[in-house]
């Protein structure tokens, strides 16, 4: 089993950083470079999401990132103390309607879910958790 | 994100370099606004050396198509690397979108 951590503050300027981290991560277990960039867009969906919408203060806040790498599955954590959010209660948007009819917005999360196998949400201890799975 | 613009007959052509994020999404609309609103050609959006693009980046792709749709104004895009062209898939944006394998071809149809 691998294990790899990283927090970063919830700045939209730490998403490079965040994505050049993921990239290191990348070449040292291993993983394709089509995976990297889907993790990339995965966690830059959910981070933005926290970074905009979770905390009402302008305080710095910390938002961790937990990699496992079991057998072939790759957990990813997410962890923020921000408001009360469930990504998952959100409805997916309809990717049938024509351009006119479409919603700008909306598919960030529609996205993660998509990409990983599986996206769970708990709130513990006044934090948000999140929890994304994929089969590698 | 660069962002860079030839005319070729009556269309403008928008040629999209790296990565189009949450962090220059908003740099990358404004950009194709104000080049939109300078004529009444019709768009093509090259995106050969587009490498990343989040939900921020699609929204605007979204925006672009109304904005033209709204003005009989075609938007192409052309030439999109295939793990960019599986995103606009999972997202339906293929349906919505008249996408191209060249340059030419775009500017043809």
């Amino acid at each position: 089993m691998k294990k790899e951590h990283i927090h970063i503050k919830n700045r939209v300027d730490e998403l490079p950083t965040l994505a050049q981290q993921l990239e290191t991560l990348g070449e040292k277990w291993q993983l394709s470079m089509a995976l990297v960039t889907n993790l990339n867009l995965v966690l830059e969906e959910a981070i933005s999401n926290i970074i905009f919408y979770a905390h009402e203060d302008k305080k710095e806040h910390q938002i961790d990132i937990d990699f496992v790498l079991e057998k072939k599955q790759l957990k990813i954590t997410i962890t923020d103390d921000g408001n009360p959010f469930d990504p998952t209660s959100k409805e997916d948007p309809d990717i049938t309607l024509s351009a006119e009819e479409r919603e700008i917005g909306g598919l960030g999360i529609f996205l993660m879910g998509k990409i990983m196998d599986s996206l769970q949400y708990k709130r513990e201890n006044e934090n948000n958790i999140l929890i994304l799975k994929k089969e590698i | 994100m660069e962002l860079q613009f030839e005319k070729k007959a009556d269309y403008t052509i928008a040629y999209v370099q790296g990565r189009v994020d949450t962090t220059n999404y908003n740099e990358f609309e404004k950009k194709m606004s104000e080049k939109i609103g300078e004529s009444d050609d019709s768009v093509i959006i090259n995106c050969k050396d587009m490498n990343f693009i989040s939900s921020s980046g699609l929204r605007v792709f979204l925006m672009t198509q109304k904005k033209l749709m709204g003005a009989k104004r075609k938007l192409h895009l052309c030439n999109m690397q295939p793990a960019i062209k599986e995103i606009f898939d999972i997202s339906g944006f293929s349906q919505i979108f008249s996408i191209y394998d060249t340059e030419e071809e775009a500017l043809k149809s």
